[in-house]
C-alpha cells in the first residue's frame, strides 16, 4: 500500500469515529508550512479529518498529548504506531491515563526518516483496538543500528575524552526542558525543577546546574524510558539525552535480562521495586 | 536568627582526646544561628541534660544542636529531655562527632575541622526542622507466639501469666518443638521430657492459650498493636473435638513410613501422633502416606475409630486473626552436612549419624529404648567418634558461626556412650571447646575425667574399613596424622535458620542476618526486638543458643510483649512519611517499593485545571500506623511529593548546603 492509500484509509476512518460519535476526538498529525515535517494534529470533525496525513514525514509522538485531556468527555482517539502504543502502556502504567478512556487507531509503521527511528524495535503497535491496515511481516523492525549503538560511540571514549564529552554536552544545554516536556513518561503534576523552595535544581544557567539536571533527568526517566527518542528530536542543541538514558536500560539489561519499557500496560518498573528475592550480593 | 543552642560533649575521653572539643565549642558560637555553646564532659548525664535543660531556660533557646554519639544511642534520651523543657523535641540535631569522626579519625586537627562540618550541617538542617506530634494508636490485646518449641512455650505461658490471650502456633502436628526430641539436657543431666512435658501440659490447659497444632502463618498486614495474621489450618483429618486418642487408628494403619521425628531411625503408621506425650495427645494424617486419601482404598482407620473422628475429605482453612503482639520462635533445623562434606561419606555410611539421631538413639522413648546401637547392625558400639563444628566455624563448607550448644552436648553424648556401654572408648575431634554457662566447664572436666579423650583437630576423611569407620584427622597438638577406627560416628552439625523462616520473615518485613538468623533490633540493647514494631523475637530463631538462653530470651521477649499489650493505647513516631498531595501525580513509583506495605493509591477528590470540574484522581496515602519512616519511597518519588517528616528534602538540602556554602 502506498501512502496516500493510507492515508485515504485514516481519514475515512477518523472520520467514521467521530461521526459514529465512538470517539470525541482524534489525535494525529496534519501539513506544516515546512514539507519535511508535521505537527501533532486534534481532528474533531468530517473536515478536521481531511487535513490528517500520514507519509514519511509524520514523526511527532501522538501520545503524549492525551496528558492534555485526563478527563475526557467521550473516549479520545489516537493513531498509534509502535513508539506511540508503548507510550500509552507506560501512560497506563503510570496511572496518568485509563484504558478505558482511550480508543487506540493501530498503524503498523514503516520507519520514518527521522534520527529516532534509527534504534526502533517495534514498527507495529503493542496495544491497539483496530488495526487500519496489516502490519509488513517481512520487516517487524527498523533495519537501522544496533539498539545502544548511542551508548557504545560513548562508552568507547577514554575516561578523560568521556568526561571532557559530557562537560561540552552540559555546556551545550541551555535548560529549555523541551525534552521533559515531550516525553511520555515525564508526567509528574510538579516537575522537580519547578520547586525551587526545596532547591533540588538550581536556577542558574551553568555548566553545574546543567549537569544535576541531565543526570537527574535521565535516572527519572531510566528504566521506565520507551526509546522513541522524542527528546533528541525536540532538542534544540541536538545534545545527545536518549544515548544517556539507554545507558541505564544497557544496565538493566544486563542485571534483569532482555528489557523493554511499555510493552505493556502491566507495572514494570525494574529500578522502582522492592521484592524480597531482589539479588543482594553487595549487602 | 533563631537561637539555637549547641552542646559538644567529651564523652570523658572518648572524642575528648581525639578532637578539640573547646575549639568545635568556640566554632559553634560564631555561626549566624546560633546563640549559644557549651562543652561537658558526659551530656548524657544528669547534669550534662540539667546544664541543656538551664540553657534553654536562661537563654532562650528555641532550637538544640547535640554533638556527641550516634543518634542511635542517645537521641530518644535527648528527646526525653526536651519533653521537660518547652522545646518541640524534634527541633533537635545530633551532630554524630563519636562514630564518624573520634572513633575512626587520627589525625586531632582534621578530625576536629570534620566535627565543626558536621555541626554547621547540624545546625543548617535544625533550623528546617519543624515541630512534630505523636499520635496514639489503640492496641489489639493478644499475642500470637510463633513456634511451639520451648522457647515458644515459655514465652506463651509468660505471656497467659499476665494475663493476656495468647495463641501459639506450630505447624507441626504437636508442640514440643526440638527439646521433646531430646534425651538428657546438660550439664545437670536432667531428662528433657521430664522438664519440658510439664510445660506442654500447661500450654494445654490454660485458660488464656490457645493451641494452633498443624498450622503456618499465610499473610501477614496491619502493624504494632494491630496486626492482621492470616493463618492456614492445615487438614488433620481427625476431627479433634470428639478424639480422645485412644491410639487404636495408629495400631491398625498399615502404613509404615519414616519416622522424622525419629530422624528416620524407625517408621510411624500414616495416622500418627509426633511421639508418645504430643501435645495435644490426638493423631493427625500425613496426606502424603495415607492410602485411603492417595488412592481412595483402605479406610481402616475410619473403621476402626469407635467415635467417627475420621474425616478423608477434610480441607485447609484460613482463619484471619487479630494480634497486638507476636514473638517469633521459629528456631533451627539441623544443616544438611551430607550435602556439604563429601569426604564424611555423605550420608553413604549408616553409621555416622547426626547429634539428633543420637539424643534418639539414647533416648528412653526412642526407636531403640534408649539402648545405644549401631542402626546398621542393631550392635553396640564400643568404640565412638564425636566430630564438632560440622558446618560450624567453617568458612568455606559450612557457616563462620559457632553453633554453642554442640561443645556442651557433645561432652554430653560422650558421657552418655561411657555411662552406659562398659568398657567403650570415645574420642572427641574438636577444634576449641567452648563451656561459658554456669556448670559448664566443670561437666567438661569430668566428661574428660571419665574417660572421653579430645582430639584437636578437624576430621579430614571418614571412610568404612571392613567393619569399622575409619576417622582421619590430624591431632594438631600432636602435629600428626591419627586414625580412629570407629563403630559409630557421631556429627554435631550447625544449627540453620528452620525451613520456611526466610519467608515468614518476608512476610513480616523483618530484617535477617548474613547467616539467615533474624536480625535483632539492636544486638546489645535491643536483643529480643526485630525492627519491625511489636515483633519480638526468642531462642534459636535470632541465633544458635542452648536451653538456658533460649529460655531466658523467651521470657525476656514475653516481658516486651507485656509491655505493649498492658497499653491501652501507644504512641507512634512522628517521623513517617507524608504526601503531598497536590504534587503527587499518582505514578504509584512508591507503592510497591514500600517493604511496610504502608502505602496505598487512592482515589481522591480534586477540580479538573481549568474547568474547575469536580473529578477524582490517584494519590498516593500512607497508613501512619504501618509506616516505619525508612524513606525508601521518598527516593522513589520522582517529583519529590513524598518527604519524611523530620527529613525533609528541603531539611537535608539544607544540611548538604552548609557543607559546601
Amino acid at each position: 500500500m502506498t501512502y496516500a492509500e493510507k492515508q485515504r484509509l485514516m481519514r475515512d476512518r477518523a472520520a467514521a469515529l467521530i461521526e459514529d460519535g465512538i470517539v470525541a476526538y482524534i489525535i494525529g498529525w496534519r501539513e506544516t508550512r515546512f514539507p519535511d515535517k508535521t505537527a501533532v494534529f486534534f481532528a474533531r470533525d468530517k473536515d478536521d479529518a481531511e487535513r490528517l496525513v500520514w507519509n514519511e514525514y509524520a514523526v511527532p509522538l501522538t501520545a503524549k498529548y492525551m496528558t492534555g485531556d485526563r478527563w475526557p468527555d467521550g473516549k479520545i482517539g489516537v493513531f498509534a504506531r509502535g513508539c506511540d502504543s508503548k507510550a500509552i502502556n507506560r501512560l497506563i502504567s503510570d496511572n496518568q491515563i485509563e484504558r478505558e478512556n482511550v480508543y487506540i487507531i493501530g498503524l503498523p509503521c514503516e520507519g520514518k526518516s527521522d534520527d529516532r527511528c534509527l534504534t526502533c524495535r517495534q514498527k507495529d503497535p503493542v496495544a491497539y483496538d483496530e488495526l487500519l491496515w496489516e502490519p509488513d511481516s517481512a520487516s517487524p523492525t527498523v533495519a537501522g543500528r544496533g539498539r545502544f549503538f548511542r551508548t557504545e560511540e560513548v562508552e568507547a571514549l577514554g575516561t578523560q575524552e568521556r568526561f571532557d564529552y559530557w562537560e561540552d554536552v552540559y555546556s551545550r544545554c541551555i535548560r529549555c526542558y523541551a525534552c521533559r516536556n515531550i516525553c511520555p513518561v515525564c508526567t509528574c503534576r510538579e516537575c522537580y525543577v519547578d520547586m525551587h523552595r526545596t532547591g533540588f535544581q538550581g536556577k542558574r544557567q551553568d555548566t553545574a546546574e546543567n549537569r544535576v539536571f541531565g543526570v537527574t533527568r535521565a535516572f527519572h526517566v531510566g528504566d521506565r524510558c520507551i526509546e522513541c527518542g522524542e527528546c533528541e528530536r525536540a532538542c534544540p542543541m541536538g545534545l545527545p539525552i536518549l544515548g544517556q538514558t539507554q545507558k541505564i536500560i544497557k544496565t538493566v539489561e544486563r542485571l534483569a535480562g532482555d528489557y523493554e519499557s511499555g510493552m505493556s500496560p502491566d507495572k514494570e518498573n525494574f529500578l522502582g521495586k522492592f521484592d524480597k528475592d531482589d539479588k543482594d550480593a553487595f549487602m | 536568627m533563631s537561637k539555637t543552642g549547641v552542646f559538644i560533649c567529651h564523652c570523658g575521653t572518648n572524642i575528648a582526646s581525639a578532637l578539640d572539643v573547646y575549639k568545635v565549642a568556640e566554632a559553634a558560637k560564631a555561626i549566624p544561628d546560633v546563640s549559644y555553646a557549651a562543652e561537658y564532659k558526659y551530656m548524657c548525664s544528669e547534669p550534662g541534660q540539667q546544664l541543656i535543660l538551664d540553657a534553654i531556660k536562661e537563654q532562650g533557646l528555641k532550637r538544640i544542636v547535640i554533638a556527641a554519639c550516634s543518634p542511635r544511642m542517645h537521641e530518644i534520651t535527648f528527646r526525653k529531655m526536651l519533653k521537660k523543657s518547652g522545646v518541640n523535641e524534634y527541633l533537635l540535631e545530633i551532630a554524630n562527632i563519636r562514630e564518624q569522626d573520634s572513633w575512626v579519625h587520627e589525625d586531632t586537627g582534621k578530625a576536629t575541622e570534620k566535627a565543626i562540618d558536621l555541626v554547621r550541617m547540624a545546625v543548617a538542617k535544625v533550623q528546617k526542622n519543624e515541630p512534630l506530634k505523636t499520635s496514639f494508636i489503640p492496641v489489639t490485646k493478644r499475642a500470637l507466639v510463633i513456634g511451639g518449641g520451648i522457647a515458644g512455650i515459655q514465652a506463651a505461658l509468660d505471656i497467659a501469666d499476665a494475663g493476656h490471650d495468647v495463641v501459639l502456633l506450630e505447624r507441626e502436628p504437636s508442640i514440643g518443638g526440638r527439646m521433646a526430641m531430646l534425651d538428657k539436657t546438660f550439664p545437670t543431666l536432667d531428662c528433657s521430657a521430664c522438664i519440658s512435658t510439664p510445660k506442654m501440659v500447661d500450654v494445654s490447659a490454660h485458660p488464656n492459650i490457645t493451641l494452633m497444632t498443624s498450622c503456618e502463618v499465610e499473610s501477614v498486614s496491619g502493624y504494632i498493636g494491630n496486626f492482621k495474621v492470616a493463618i492456614r489450618k492445615k487438614a488433620k483429618y481427625v476431627n479433634h473435638d470428639i478424639c480422645t486418642g485412644c491410639g487404636l487408628c495408629e495400631e491398625k494403619c498399615p502404613v509404615k513410613t519414616d519416622s522424622a521425628f525419629n530422624r528416620g531411625l524407625s517408621k510411624r503408621p500414616a495416622i500418627y501422633k509426633l511421639f508418645p506425650q504430643a501435645v495435644p495427645a490426638k493423631p493427625v494424617i500425613d496426606k502424603e502416606s495415607c492410602i485411603k486419601i492417595k488412592s481412595g482404598k483402605c479406610g481402616l482407620c475410619e473403621k476402626i475409630c469407635p467415635l467417627g473422628c475420621i474425616d478423608y475429605n477434610d480441607e485447609d482453612r484460613l482463619v484471619e486473626e487479630e494480634f497486638g503482639a507476636i514473638v517469633l520462635a521459629t528456631g533451627y533445623k539441623l544443616a544438611e552436612w551430607q550435602s556439604m562434606y563429601d569426604e564424611y561419606g555423605a550420608g553413604r555410611f549408616p553409621d555416622v549419624i547426626d547429634g539428633l539421631q543420637f539424643e534418639r538413639l539414647v533416648n528412653a522413648s526412642g526407636p531403640t529404648e534408649g539402648r545405644i546401637t549401631r542402626p546398621s547392625d542393631g550392635k553396640e558400639p564400643k568404640t565412638v567418634v564425636i566430630v564438632k563444628c560440622v558446618g560450624s566455624r567453617d568458612i568455606k563448607k559450612g557457616h563462620p558461626y559457632c553453633s554453642r550448644a554442640c561443645c556442651m552436648y557433645a561432652a554430653k553424648h560422650a558421657h552418655q556412650i561411657l555411662e552406659k556401654i562398659p568398657g567403650s572408648r570415645v574420642f572427641i575431634f574438636y577444634i576449641d571447646v567452648r563451656t561459658p554457662g554456669k556448670g559448664y566447664e566443670e561437666f567438661y572436666d569430668k566428661t574428660r575425667k571419665d574417660g572421653a579423650v579430645y582430639v584437636r583437630g578437624r576430621v579430614s576423611r571418614i571412610y568404612k574399613e571392613g567393619d569399622h569407620i575409619v576417622c582421619q584427622g590430624e591431632d594438631s597438638l600432636l602435629g600428626r596424622q591419627v586414625r580412629v577406627n570407629a563403630d559409630l560416628v557421631v556429627l554435631e552439625t550447625a544449627m540453620e535458620p528452620s525451613e520456611g523462616s526466610a519467608e515468614l520473615l518476608g512476610l513480616l518485613g523483618c530484617a535477617k542476618d548474613e547467616d539467615g538468623w533474624i536480625q535483632e533490633a539492636h544486638p546489645k540493647l535491643r536483643p529480643v526486638e526485630t525492627q519491625v514494631g511489636g515483633v519480638f523475637l526468642a531462642g534459636v530463631c535470632q541465633g544458635p543458643k542452648d536451653i538456658p538462653d533460649t529460655v531466658a530470651q523467651a521470657s525476656a521477649s514475653a516481658a516486651k510483649a507485656i509491655g505493649l499489650l498492658n497499653k491501652d493505647e501507644m504512641e507512634t513516631s512522628p517521623m513517617i512519611a507524608s504526601v503531598a498531595e497536590d504534587k503527587c501525580s499518582g505514578c504509584g513509583a512508591c507503592e510497591p517499593i514500600c517493604p511496610y506495605k504502608a502505602i496505598t493509591l487512592e482515589r481522591i477528590p480534586d477540580r479538573e485545571p481549568g474547568t474547575g470540574r469536580k473529578i477524582e484522581r490517584p494519590a498516593a496515602r500512607v497508613n501512619a500506623g504501618l509506616c516505619q519512616g525508612c524513606g525508601a519511597c521518598t527516593v522513589a518519588c520522582r517529583t519529590g511529593a513524598i518527604d519524611l517528616l523530620g527529613f525533609r528534602n528541603n531539611q537535608i538540602l539544607q544540611e548538604v548546603d552548609a557543607l559546601w556554602p
